[in-house]
C-alpha cells in the first residue's frame, strides 16, 4: 500500500536508530491524542479517538438479553471492528474483512480476559440484573475512518474513551422473578448507571524495527516492521493480554523488556487519555 | 399518527418548510485525497475520494473517460437498533449506483482518460435523507480532491404527510409510508439529476413537493458554496497568498 523507495526505506530505519522519527518524534513517544465523546447520539456511549492520521470511532450499545446457561451470573460483552473503505480503497467490498477479523480478536483477547471472564476490563457480573434471566449485553463496535498506523492502540483508547461515556439505564424488575417467565422489567428512561472504568486496560504495541522498537508506529513505519507486541495493560500496572504480529522470531528476553518498556510507556500514556477523556467529557456537558 | 400538529409543527419541532441544521467539514479523512464529512441533524456521513490514480482492474479501464467507483456502507452503529448487517446489500448496491451515476454526470471525465476515482461514503449515523446527506459529502469531497467538475451536486428530500409537504424527512417521516422524493440538482445549471420517489401522488401534489424539494436542494447549494468559499481562504491563507 505504501510505495516506499530505497532511500525512504533507510531514511526511516535510520532515524529509528538515531532515536528521531521522521515526524521528529523520540522512539516511544505518542503522536498528539485527539478525544471526542458523544458523537453518536444514538448508541448508549461513543468516543472517536484520533492518533495524528489515525481517526477510529467506537460506540456502546446496552441491550436486555438472557445470560448463557452456562454463566448464569455473567452478562455479555461482544467485540466487533470493521474497516471503512473511506480509510484505504483495500478496503472495499470484503477487502477489509481480514484486517477487521484481527483487530476484533486482538481487542477481545486483550479487553474481555478469559472464557470464564476472570481478568476482564469490564466486569461481566456487573451487567446481571436478574441472576440467570436478566442482563445488558454490550455491544461494542469499532470503526476504522482513517488509518495512519497504529489501529490497534487507537481503537482500544476509543473503545475505553466510548465506554467511560456509556451511561446505562436503570431497571426495575418486577417483584415476583421466582417464577419460570422471563421476568417483566422496566427500563428508566431517567436515571442511569454508570460504569466503572478504571479497570480498563489500554493497549501499547511495540513495533520493532531493525534493532530497535518504537511505539505509535505509522503506517510508513509498520510498513518496515520485522514483528509487533501489543499488550494490553490496566492502571495497576498488570498485563492484561498480549499478542505478537509479524513474521520475524523475538528472543524472550526482548520480549520481557518490551512488557517492562509498555508498563512505563502506559503510565504516560493512561494519564494523558484519562485528561483527555474527561476534558472531552466536559466539553460535551457544556453543550 | 400525527406528522404536523395543528400548531403547524412537526414531530421535531421543525416547521414543514423548514429544513433540519446542516453542518459541512472539509479534509475530515488524512490519507484520502479529498474528504467531507455532512450532517443533517441526526444524519452523519463521511466522504472520501482517492483518485484520479491508475486503474486498479485494467478490464475496466476506459481509453477516452475516467473510470468512477462509488461504495455506500453503513456502519454498525448507524441505525437505532444494532445491526449486524454483511457489506453489499441490495439497498446498499443500489445506494451506491445512485450516488455514482448522479456524480458521473457533473464529473469532466474525458480529461482524466485511463483512470479511476473511487468515492466512498460511509454513514456513521442514519436518520432519513442519508442519500442526500451522501451525495452532498461526496460533492464536497470530490472538490476537496480537485476533481474537475462541471457543477457542484446537491440533494434534498420532500414528502407529503397529513395533507401538507415536507422538506427534509427525519427517519419517523420517511418510515412513514408516504412518498418520499429525492431530488439531485445541479444549481448552476439548474438541472435535475436525480428524481426518486416511492408510494403514489396525485401530480398536481408532486409537482409541489418536487419544487419544495427543488428548493431544498438549492438551500443546501447555497450552504456548500460557503463551505467551499471559507475553505479555499484558509487554502489561501496557509499559502501565504
Amino acid at each position: 500500500m505504501t510505495g516506499l523507495s530505497l532511500g525512504e526505506k533507510l531514511f526511516i530505519q535510520g532515524g529509528i536508530a538515531q532515536d528521531l522519527r521522521t515526524d521528529g518524534r523520540k522512539r516511544l513517544t505518542y503522536r498528539p491524542i485527539y478525544v471526542e465523546t458523544g458523537v453518536i447520539p444514538q448508541a448508549s456511549g461513543s468516543a472517536r479517538v484520533r492518533f495524528g492520521g489515525t481517526d477510529v470511532i467506537a460506540s456502546v450499545k446496552a441491550e436486555i438479553g438472557r445470560p448463557n446457561p452456562m454463566q448464569p451470573d455473567k452478562g455479555k460483552v461482544m467485540i466487533n471492528v470493521s474497516c471503512s473503505p473511506t480509510a484505504a480503497p483495500i478496503f472495499e467490498g470484503r477487502g477489509d474483512e481480514e484486517v477487521s477479523a484481527e483487530l476484533t480478536i486482538t481487542l477481545q483477547r486483550c479487553l474481555l480476559g478469559g472464557k470464564s471472564g476472570a481478568g476482564a476490563g469490564i466486569d461481566p457480573t456487573s451487567l446481571i440484573v436478574v441472576e440467570g434471566k436478566v442482563c445488558w449485553d454490550l455491544y461494542i463496535d469499532g470503526l476504522v475512518i482513517s488509518s495512519d498506523g497504529n489501529l490497534l492502540d487507537a481503537l482500544g483508547a476509543a473503545i475505553k474513551a466510548a465506554l467511560s461515556n456509556t451511561a446505562i439505564p436503570q431497571v426495575q424488575v418486577a417483584a415476583d422473578t421466582s417464577g419460570e417467565d422471563q421476568p417483566e422489567v422496566d427500563i428508566s428512561d431517567e436515571e442511569f448507571l454508570q460504569f466503572d472504568t478504571s479497570g480498563i486496560p489500554i493497549i501499547i504495541t511495540l513495533t520493532k524495527v531493525g534493532r530497535h522498537y518504537i511505539a505509535d508506529a505509522t503506517m510508513e513505519e509498520e510498513s518496515q516492521m520485522s514483528s509487533a507486541v501489543s499488550i494490553s495493560i490496566n492502571r495497576k500496572g498488570h498485563v492484561c493480554g498480549l499478542s505478537k504480529r509479524g513474521g520475524a522470531g523475538l528472543d524472550h528476553s526482548v520480549i520481557l523488556d518490551m512488557i517492562t518498556v509498555a508498563r512505563h510507556v502506559s503510565e504516560v500514556l493512561l494519564n494523558k487519555l484519562d485528561s483527555e477523556i474527561s476534558a472531552a467529557e466536559a466539553v460535551e456537558n457544556e453543550l | 399518527m400525527e406528522y404536523v400538529s395543528p400548531e403547524g409543527l412537526r414531530i421535531d419541532g421543525r416547521r414543514p418548510l423548514e429544513m433540519r441544521k446542516l453542518h459541512a467539514e472539509m479534509g475530515v479523512v488524512a490519507k484520502a485525497d479529498g474528504s467531507a464529512s455532512f450532517v443533517m441533524g441526526n444524519t452523519k456521513v463521511i466522504a472520501a475520494v482517492y483518485g484520479p490514480r491508475e486503474v486498479q482492474n485494467r478490464s475496466q479501464q476506459m481509453s477516452d473517460q475516467a473510470l468512477v467507483r462509488c461504495e455506500y456502507s453503513m456502519a454498525n452503529f448507524s441505525t437505532g437498533d444494532r445491526m449486524r448487517k454483511q457489506k453489499g446489500d441490495r439497498r446498499s448496491t443500489e445506494i451506491s449506483l445512485v450516488i455514482r451515476q448522479t456524480l458521473e454526470a457533473c464529473i469532466l471525465t474525458h480529461l482524466m482518460p485511463r483512470s479511476q476515482i473511487d468515492i466512498y461514503v460511509q454513514v456513521l449515523q442514519a436518520d432519513g435523507g442519508t442519500r442526500s446527506a451522501c451525495i452532498n459529502a461526496a460533492t464536497l469531497a470530490l472538490a476537496d480532491a480537485a476533481i474537475p467538475m462541471r457543477d457542484i451536486v446537491t440533494s434534498c428530500s420532500a414528502g407529503y404527510l397529513n395533507s401538507t409537504p415536507l422538506l427534509d424527512l427525519n427517519y419517523v417521516e420517511d418510515s412513514a409510508g408516504g412518498p418520499d422524493v429525492t431530488v439531485g440538482i445541479l444549481p448552476k445549471m439548474d438541472k435535475v439529476t436525480l428524481l426518486q420517489m416511492d408510494s403514489k401522488l396525485p401530480i398536481d401534489i408532486f409537482e409541489n413537493v418536487m419544487q419544495l424539494a427543488i428548493e431544498g436542494c438549492k438551500a443546501v447549494a447555497t450552504y456548500i458554496q460557503e463551505i467551499l468559499l471559507e475553505n479555499t481562504k484558509q487554502l489561501e491563507y496557509h499559502r501565504g497568498v
